[in-house]
């Protein structure tokens, strides 16, 4: 028995192709976009998904296995703009047509698909630090 | 002469590392560009090692304000991930948490925007009243700012009879005081002329954009998610979304006073109407299974995302967070343009950002 409303999540796989068409028709319906998400699979495949609002939730638009994708800048502006470089600069996919001349979220210096940022663990970081590389760091 | 003026990343009108470039023609901004990412942690890479409760202690570090809205928002995505029916009682702690969380961010707000604008004394009043919420949290969790209130499948701490009327007692302390400061605010020359018709984001400009939060309500925009997609029983309160049509700083300010009346609205509901019966599922750390799920809060400062992905394992699969201030950040050039570079802190300060938590 359901005590209380909750937010619905409706995830649908759509082609590279049919991101523009699906974000000018949301567009068109006045939905907004929630965000653009991205990760990387274990097997270096992108996962992106396009997150739109709809009347108590969530419309998930996902895109597997692709690393170039059309940019949706044109229909949401700096609604979509931001997610986008800001995915470009984080993980090796890019969105074709958005200017990356200029950093958004990564250091200049690691500019041009530099790829998604690791966290050393922090028991390599204490061997590094105490040059006991293999030893016991206890 | 057009000159080009840096602010930040770290600069003493700053309260977090941002950078701002703003493009002058003499005293007036013609243009201004924003870049973020000066704290980032790896916060989402550090999820993916750890276990759902291990990973709300996590993000409940991500920001120093709204902790109880990222540690609610994880848990509200992971709990529909895996079709779970919270304890209506937890739901309302939880509810009334998030909105003792709001108070005091809104409180905050103001004082540092007072600040900004030069109203020193209005900054300690508010700061002052801000206490008397610092001290209800702290009562009801044991902290004042990790609470600590979350788990998955409830609230972690329980509110005693005692302390709901202790609490009710106070909410009327504090909306007499909100009552003064919101005559004093709306009227006070010193905040009208820092504030009105500065940093304008029209209200065409925040749908555009896609301004979210009491940013967006003060640019007209009647979005909330309490109300657009209920959760944590919010459906059970009689609250408004409150807005304001001038766009300007005055009226971020004027949306925090109001929202600060509906907060303590919500509260006192929840208190009065507190079900009986269990706070949690008990204590067990869950699986996520396969799947995903995206979930939305309403935080002080606007829409909070967060995207769980479960692969069945121990850890989380992966998990994105996306706070307010990633979706309002990009307004700030539209609100500077035009304006004077000693407005520019002010403006920037408007949106309520947190950089910080931003950055992740």
């Amino acid at each position: 028995m359901q005590l209380y409303q909750t937010q619905s999540y409706q995830k649908l796989s759509i082609t590279k192709d049919e991101i523009v068409p699906v974000a000018q028709k949301k567009r068109a319906e006045g939905a907004v976009l929630a965000m653009i998400h991205a990760y990387l699979e274990d097997d270096g495949r992108a996962n992106v998904s396009y997150e739109y609002e709809v009347p108590g939730g969530i419309e998930s638009y996902t895109v597997e296995g692709e690393s170039v994708l059309p940019s949706i800048t044109g229909i949401y502006d700096l609604g979509a703009e931001w997610p986008e470089r800001e995915i470009m600069e984080l993980m090796p996919i890019t969105f074709e047509g958005v200017d990356t001349s200029k950093r958004l979220f990564m250091p200049d210096s690691m500019l041009s698909g530099q790829g998604q940022i690791l966290v050393t663990p922090m028991d390599e970081l204490t061997k590094k630090a105490h040059g006991t590389e293999g030893g016991d760091t206890k | 002469m057009s000159y080009i003026v840096p602010i930040g990343p770290y600069h003493p009108a700053l309260e977090e590392p941002v950078h701002a470039r703003l493009i002058t023609n003499g005293e007036e901004i013609t243009d201004a560009e924003v870049f973020i990412g000066y704290n980032h942690r790896g916060i989402e890479k550090l999820c993916t090692e750890r276990n759902p409760i291990q990973t709300i202690v996590l993000v409940e570090r991500v920001c120093g304000i709204c902790s109880h809205s990222h540690a609610l928002t994880y848990a509200l995505a992971v709990e529909n991930t895996m079709n779970m029916t919270v304890p209506k009682r937890g739901q309302y702690i939880r509810a009334i948490v998030a909105e003792l969380e709001r108070l005091h961010s809104h409180y905050l707000w103001l004082g540092i925007a007072l600040h900004i604008i030069g109203h020193d004394s209005l900054f300690m009043h508010t700061w002052n009243d801000r206490e008397a919420i610092m001290d209800i949290l702290e009562e009801i969790s044991g902290n004042r700012v990790n609470y600590g209130m979350v788990t998955i499948g409830g609230a972690r701490r329980d509110i005693s009879d005692e302390t709901r009327v202790h609490v009710l007692k106070m909410l009327d302390k504090i909306e007499e005081s909100m009552n003064r400061l919101r005559d004093i605010l709306l009227t006070d020359k010193t905040v009208a002329l820092r504030t009105k018709g500065v940093g304008v984001l029209t209200t065409e400009d925040a749908i555009r954009i896609g301004a979210i939060g009491p940013h967006a309500r003060a640019s007209n925009v009647p979005v909330d998610v309490r109300k657009d997609a209920p959760y944590c029983c919010y459906e059970d309160f009689d609250f408004n979304i409150a807005v304001w049509d001038s766009c300007d700083v005055f009226a971020r300010v004027v949306i925090r006073v109001l929202e600060n009346f509906e907060s303590i609205k919500i509260i006192r509901q929840a208190l009065d109407m507190l079900p009986a019966g269990k706070i949690n599922l008990g204590n067990k750390i869950p699986r996520i299974p396969a799947g995903e799920y995206m979930f939305r809060h309403e935080a002080p400062r606007g829409q909070l995302c967060y995207k769980v992905v479960g692969d069945g394992g121990e850890y989380n699969h992966r998990v994105s967070i996306h706070v307010p201030t990633f979706r309002n950040a990009p307004t700030i050039p539209t609100m500077l343009k035009g304006n004077s570079v000693a407005d520019a802190g002010l403006i920037i300060a408007s949106i309520d950002p947190c950089f910080s938590c931003m950055d992740r």
